[in-house]
């Protein structure tokens, strides 16, 4: 298993943090604002929902970056490492570590520049404005980039419906919460269309169009009836990889 | 043995000058221009941010055949509005769920940080930190007991984990003596805590 996945559900952690602040340094305001622009340009918006004009932005920028991208990365991490760093320390970990790794920076000249910034925290960045890729920015931020596609398979749960949920195997990348696996759920809803996700995860089971359904979960068939709050309902939108039937399931304890 | 003890003695210098570096770089080589963070950040000022929940949750308050049409169809419902980008990034699709007397709503994201940005903006710490995120499904009344929210036991509570397409937010209970305020007075009392389940909207005195 890969802790990241299976945040839900850790015990002895303490209290939560009430921190409301968006960004607790100024800082963090940078590396979100670059990883934004990143999927703003990604060229895989050539052909997604909308469409845009990707092709006519100047920009070096020649790659795929969406939420996938970010979150393959923090999957990846050690996870002892995962909870040493703060939210945007791992953004910038990652984020930096790609364009270093994909050859748009070398480490060396992000080192002589880290020493120099450091040094003078109040030197300027480089005045070179972008107006076209900003104006894809904006547009980008107001249109977003849904996965929404027509049905390729027919729909195989109907509201009501008893389901489990698949135990796939530990990818790089899942859209699966680890504390849901094996567990019985109810589809409470059957989303109109189906939802391509940014990647194939694989193994996994995320790989073109999908219906996705809400399933509910009584908190006490998650986690035990005397290890769970009473009167609790969990919901989740699952991708229909990560669900069999009931049936199924029967039949393999009978076998 | 010594990469246990190799660190930045000052994190947060570190991280400032690493991020300046990498925007300068990114600037110098074509990835970024100067002005492309900025009009990220300038989005989330102006454009998208918890004042266009906090209006949507006024409006339903005043009105119970629109909170009817957001809970069933939230997009159009918002639509309705016409703030703009309110279908943007992160707000392809959303969903509202309404708090009542015998339902108390909670949304989190377990596998990241997904948050319904049109609506909300961007998602305060305490979202995206591990331990509201390990414990928020485990013992929900427990985490809203220290959000300062007591949650009776014949109150039902739904959490509402984002893993896939649908963004979540909350329309709080009305708070109590708000009869007389209107529109705009009602969105000021709405905070994107509430919006997410973690806040109440605190009863005005009474007149």
């Amino acid at each position: 298993m890969k802790l990241q996945h299976y945040l839900g559900g850790l015990e002895n952690l303490g209290p939560v943090n009430l921190e409301k602040k968006v960004f607790v340094a100024e800082w963090e305001k940078r590396i979100f604002g670059i990883h934004t622009v990143m999927m703003a340009e990604s060229t895989h918006l050539a052909y997604a929902l909308p469409k845009y004009p990707i092709a006519q932005v100047p920009t070096t920028f020649k790659e795929t970056w969406t939420w996938a991208s970010l979150r393959t990365g923090a999957e990846s991490m050690q996870p002892f490492e995962y909870f040493k760093y703060r939210y945007y320390e791992k953004w910038l970990m990652g984020i930096s570590q790609f364009f270093v790794d994909r050859g748009y920076v070398a480490a060396e000249e992000l080192v002589t520049w880290t020493e120099h910034y450091r040094a003078n925290p109040g030197a300027p960045l480089p005045e070179q404005p972008n107006p076209v890729l900003k104006e894809q920015v904006v547009r980008y931020l107001h249109r977003g980039d849904s996965g929404l596609r027509a049905p390729v398979t027919p729909v195989r749960f109907v509201v009501g419906d008893t389901v489990y949920v698949a135990d796939p195997e530990a990818a790089d990348h899942t859209r699966l919460p680890g504390f849901l696996r094996n567990k019985k759920g109810t589809v409470t809803e059957v989303y109109p269309g189906a939802y391509e996700y940014f990647v194939s995860t694989g193994p996994d089971g995320l790989n073109g169009p999908q219906h996705v359904y809400g399933v509910s979960f009584d908190a006490s068939d998650i986690w035990g009836a005397d290890k769970s709050e009473p009167h609790t309902v969990i919901y989740a939108d699952l991708f229909d990889a990560y669900l069999q039937p009931a049936h199924e399931i029967h039949a393999k304890d009978i076998s | 043995m010594t990469s246990l003890f190799d660190y930045d003695e000052n994190r947060e210098a570190a991280s400032a000058a690493k991020v300046r570096a990498l925007e300068a770089l990114l600037i110098k080589k074509g990835v970024l221009g100067s002005d492309s963070v900025d009009a990220v950040l300038s989005h989330f000022e102006t454009v998208a941010g918890p004042f266009n929940g906090a209006r949507i949750v006024a409006r339903a308050w005043l009105d119970s055949e629109y909170k009817r049409r957001l809970l069933e169809d939230a997009p159009t419902a918002i639509a309705e509005l016409n703030f703009p980008g309110m279908n943007g990034a992160e707000g392809e699709h959303m969903k509202a769920v309404a708090n009542s007397e015998s339902v108390h709503n909670l949304v989190i994201c377990t596998l990241c940080s997904c948050y319904p940005w049109p609506v909300l903006g961007l998602p305060p710490y305490w979202y995206k930190d591990p331990v509201f995120r390990s414990r928020g499904v485990r013992e929900p009344r427990a985490v809203l007991r220290e959000f300062g929210v007591p949650i009776s036991a014949d109150k039902e509570v739904k959490v509402w984990d984002s893993s896939a397409q649908i963004r979540w937010f909350v329309i709080p209970e009305r708070p109590a003596n708000s009869e007389h305020l209107n529109e705009a007075q009602l969105a000021a009392l709405v905070s994107p805590e509430a919006m997410m389940g973690v806040a109440l909207v605190p009863a005005l005195p009474a007149a």
